[in-house]
């Protein structure tokens, strides 16, 4: 069991009304797997994945992270926690832009205090299996969005998590491009390494081993 | 990771190339600026450093009592000197001095040079450094004189073994040099290129040795043991114990004090150049921090692009402290360059700062104190200016930023608007400042002086001259370049001598009135320009005229409404009858509102100079030579050396001018550093509303309309600063005014000037963006989402 939701809630206050963007959420998830997270816009996917990977929080319920129960979690405590296991692929990829393709991928090494040589060989490493050798020393302006997105998910794996949230790791490239994702997505799946994506697609959604549809911050069962 | 930073950090200054001129040329003016204001501030601090033994050498003022008013003097009694050290227990050295300007000849050079006369034992005070002769041996010879190295060069040529010849001084007394000194630093009180034994110019005169009378400079030393406040007591007191008066006392004036502590009210120490020096190191701090504050607005206002950066660096893992260290660690970097670059700027600029302020400062950068200095000012405005930014871009939370949620921060906005009102109106004190400043050195030197100090040129009057007189007066006329010349003991722009003492008819307690006297020749006020109200002018004939008194109006006024002319003053048994009455002029201090009176006797025997009229709109090359060969012809002993004396009048606003064109330079340099900040908040707040724009001209707006509404937030801005900034301006200008009796109202318009200055800089500055944005295609701003 990677983590666990017991009535997990997030109720915000807009004005005098309090709304609740996720309503008391019930969700275990295993190692290795594959979950697409499916739902209409202000459905509370986002939310979910942002509360998944601490760096929101749920306002009620339980929240269990390998058997640790986050919700109790001083700050830097959570922040260790994350560091340490999950990996964030976003939408809008969000490369540092002022750092090369090598460096972009080679910062959450940094803030692990990795040793120099252990981060070029790592580092190194994911170049290779992600055929961008040839482009490390490119700014991220120089790439297409696939290649970004590219990046984005190897800066995601560099430091080995456990679980990657991707929160619509393809919604703003082309099909072609989309695809290769999520070939990369079910290649990196097999290998043991747990997946929460959120997505619009079907077509991608069918990539996931369980597909979990969200509406109004409520899991629809099916 | 530390690499990492300076990495982005360049980085990005590279991509944002707008953005980092505007920050590193904003704060390499400000470094700039505070480095040159230090520099002059360790040259004026340093004044008089160079004697070693600077805790116990004190120069002797006099007070003295007129009218029941302290004045202070800078001269003493001639015993004073001996009698404090041989009664005052603590002083272990006195000097009599006296500073003269004389001329030397060595076969047929000739130079004037200033000098002192004194006592053995200022050789001892100041700690003279002998490259030739000693210090113990120096004046055992009654006619020794001591030279410095270079007027020793300059008289006997360099590398010349000079000690044991001979000089001629004035052209008639022979001098041995019985020694050769080091040059003396430039910033000393009281510079000289000579000492010779004060006897030989006191020659057993009988003022010398009375205590009626003041005429000497004294300076003492204290042991090191002595106790100042005993000392200090004992000296208070030894005059009026001498002179049986309670109306004049000598006290010590230290020698750490000679220079920035010099102006005196009612007998006692009130400030002087210290004043100018503090408020400068005030300037400098506040354009550092204007200059910071650009840094630290740009840096939040860009936070948008910012925060970005932060939320995936916190996703990834960074906690806050090293966010905070980065952006503090990129605010150094950016305050290095800029410091490197202000280096730039001194290396270029410190000539014509020497310039302007007279003086010789060298950057000396391998100097530990310059350099740290440096060091400290960069560190202090990395660290000033980064950590607000720090603090504020760290505090970002990713979830928020990596959803897009604009950051609407009310509280960074305030701080960002408080920042530039708060440079705006420092901006603004200085426009009214310098305007005030301006204005009033203006006024005082606009003023009617009671002569004309135009085409008047002063030269040295010897021996020669005034036996000479009516000759060269006529053989100048003769050139067809003179108007007039004329000979008087006192220059026209000086304090001269004066004393009291004096009684007339009708007069009580006239004794007290202190009265500056004037020995002249009969051409005296046709060729200086002042009136002769009543009365006649002197006979030429001195002998026909000697006991006659010409008096200026102010003295005329004391002595009564009557008819003056006829009446007699009397000093002692000297009767003098009142032939005439002048305007007032003024003389000694150009900001005193009313003149000091003043008696003119006709007795050109004790003049010191001559006064040369020439005729107005002639080459001045073709009359001063024309000038010179009628003194080359009649003195040719002398190098003809000559002064014009309205450059003197202007060399008496020195201080005033200086503090005038500073502030010129710091205000312009304010409202430069102020308007770099201006053009970047401006353009960043025209990027934000980039799609507010787009959209409203989309639904119809002009461009005028939204030109307005660029504008209107940051002349709002503008205008607070104008309403804090002109009371404190008012209260900083009418404070400085009190220093001059004779001085401007200031004027309500002056604030209406500064403020609609500031109000057009800021409009231009920010219009431009405005504009920019107001023009550019909605198409292009609305598709980016």
């Amino acid at each position: 069991m990677i983590l666990k939701l017991n009535n997990a809630s997030k109720i915000v206050n807009s004005g005098s009304n309090k709304i609740a963007l996720l309503d008391n959420i019930n969700l275990n998830v295993e190692e290795g797997e594959f979950i697409s997270l499916m739902g209409p816009s202000g459905s509370g996917k986002s939310t979910l994945l942002n509360c998944i990977g601490m760096l929101d929080n749920f306002t009620e319920g339980t929240y269990a992270f390998l058997d640790e129960s986050v919700h109790t979690m001083k700050e830097r405590q959570r922040s260790k926690l994350y560091k340490e296991y999950i990996g964030f692929v976003f939408q809008a990829y969000h490369l540092i832009d002022e750092l090369t393709v090598y460096e972009n991928i080679e910062t959450p090494l940094l803030y692990k205090n990795v040793k120099s040589s252990e981060r070029k060989a790592l580092v190194a490493d994911i170049l290779d299996r992600f055929n961008i050798v040839g482009k490390k020393d490119l700014f991220p302006v120089q790439l297409s969005g696939g290649q970004q997105q590219l990046v984005g998910i190897a800066r995601a794996l560099i430091g080995s998590p456990k679980l990657i949230l991707a929160d619509e790791p393809t919604g703003n490239l082309n099909s072609k491009q989309s695809e290769e994702i999520m070939e990369l997505f079910t290649a990196l799946n097999k290998e043991g390494v747990t997946i929460i994506q959120a997505t619009h697609s079907e077509k991608n959604a069918s990539y996931g081993s369980r597909i979990i549809n969200l509406l109004d911050g409520n899991i629809v069962v099916e | 990771m530390i690499l990492n930073y300076i990495k982005i950090a360049f980085r990005s200054l590279r991509k944002n190339k707008g953005y980092s001129f505007l920050n590193i040329f904003g704060l390499a003016i400000g470094i700039t600026c505070a480095s040159l204001i230090f520099l002059w501030v360790e040259d004026e601090m340093s004044f008089n450093s160079s004697f070693e033994n600077q805790d116990q050498v004190f120069y002797l003022p006099t007070n003295q009592n007129y009218e029941g008013e302290w004045r202070t003097f800078y001269s003493t009694p001639g015993p004073l000197a001996q009698d404090m050290k041989n009664e005052v227990p603590g002083i272990i050295r006195a000097t009599r001095s006296s500073n003269e300007e004389r001329l030397f000849t060595v076969g047929d050079n000739a130079i004037s040079r200033r000098g002192r006369y004194a006592d053995v034992d200022f050789l001892h005070i100041f700690n003279l450094k002998f490259i030739e002769g000693n210090r113990e041996e120096a004046f055992n010879n009654p006619e020794a004189i001591v030279l410095t190295q270079d007027t020793a060069e300059e008289l006997f040529g360099k590398n010349e073994k000079v000690l044991g010849k001979t000089i001629k001084m004035s052209n008639k007394d022979t001098y041995l040099i019985t020694g050769v000194i080091e040059n003396l630093p430039k910033n000393v009180s009281f510079p000289f290129n000579w000492i010779a034994p004060f006897e030989r110019y006191s020659d057993g005169a009988e003022w010398m040795t009375e205590y009626g009378s003041n005429f000497s400079d004294t300076f003492v030393e204290l042991s090191p043991e002595a106790n100042f406040e005993t000392v200090d007591e004992r000296v208070r007191a030894i005059i009026p114990e001498k002179a049986e008066s309670p109306d004049t006392y000598a006290w010590l004036h230290s020698v750490k004090d000679w220079h920035l502590r010099s102006r005196f009210e009612g007998g006692k120490i009130v400030g002087g150049r210290i004043t100018y020096v503090r408020l400068f190191t005030i300037i400098a701090l506040i354009i550092l921090f204007i200059a910071c504050i650009n840094f630290m607005n740009l840096s939040t206002a860009r936070s948008e692009k910012r925060a970005n950066e932060v939320g995936v660096r916190k996703a990834m893992g960074s906690s806050r402290p090293r966010l905070m260290f980065q952006f503090v660690a990129e605010a150094l970097i950016m305050s290095f360059i800029a410091s490197i670059v202000s280096v730039l700027f001194l290396f270029i600029l410190l000539p014509q700062f020497n310039l302007l302020i007279g003086k010789d400062l060298t950057l000396g950068l391998t100097e530990p104190l310059h350099l740290g200095l440096l060091l400290t000012i960069t560190v202090f405005c990395g660290l000033f200016a980064g950590l607000y930014p720090a603090f504020y871009l760290s505090s970002f939370k990713p979830v928020d930023v990596l959803k897009g949620i604009k950051s609407t921060n009310t509280s960074a906005s305030f701080i960002r608007k408080g920042l530039v009102v708060g440079q705006f109106t420092v901006s603004i004190v200085f426009i009214i400042s310098t305007i005030i400043v301006y204005q009033q050195i203006q006024y005082a030197k606009n003023r009617d002086l009671g002569y004309n100090k135009e085409q008047l040129i002063r030269i040295r009057a010897n021996e020669e001259i005034k036996d000479k007189f009516n000759v060269i007066s006529q053989d100048l006329k003769n050139t067809g370049m003179v108007v007039n010349s004329a000979l008087s003991n006192s220059r026209l722009l000086d304090g001269g001598n004066n004393g009291s003492g004096f009684e007339w008819d009708g007069g009580t307690n006239t004794e007290d009135i202190l009265i500056s006297f004037r020995n002249i020749n009969s051409s005296f006020f046709e060729t200086t320009g002042i009136k002769l109200k009543e009365g006649r002018n002197f006979k030429e004939n001195v002998d026909l005229d000697s006991i006659s008194l010409i008096i200026s109006q102010s003295l005329a006024n004391l002595m009564g409404k009557d008819n003056v002319i006829g009446k007699t003053i009397s000093r002692g048994n000297e009767n003098y009858t009142v032939i005439g009455v002048t305007n007032d002029y003024q003389y000694g201090n150009m900001y005193s509102k009313t003149s000091d009176p003043v008696m003119f006797i006709n007795n050109p025997n004790f003049a010191r100079f001559m006064f040369i009229k020439t005729i107005a709109g002639k080459p001045v090359n073709e009359v001063l030579s024309k000038i010179e060969s009628v003194f080359k012809k009649h003195n040719p002993a002398y190098p003809f050396e000559y002064a014009f004396v309205d450059e003197g009048f202007n060399a008496k606003f020195k201080n005033e001018q200086l503090v005038g064109e500073l502030s010129q330079i710091f205000a312009l340099l304010a409202i430069l550093i102020s308007c770099l900040g201006l053009f970047g908040l401006s353009a960043y707040t025209a990027e934000q509303r980039r799609k507010e724009i787009g959209v409203r001209k989309v639904l119809g707006s002009s461009i005028s309309g939204i030109v307005k509404l660029l504008s209107k937030d940051f002349l709002r801005l503008v205008v607070i600063s104008i309403i804090i900034a002109v009371p404190i301006a008012w209260l900083l200008m009418s404070n400085w005014l009190q220093d001059f009796a004779y001085r401007i109202e200031i004027n309500w318009w002056i604030f209406v000037i500064a403020g609609t200055i500031a109000i057009l800089i800021a409009m231009a500055t920010v219009s431009f963006q405005a504009i920019k944005s107001a023009i550019a295609n909605p198409v292009n701003s609305l598709k980016t989402e």
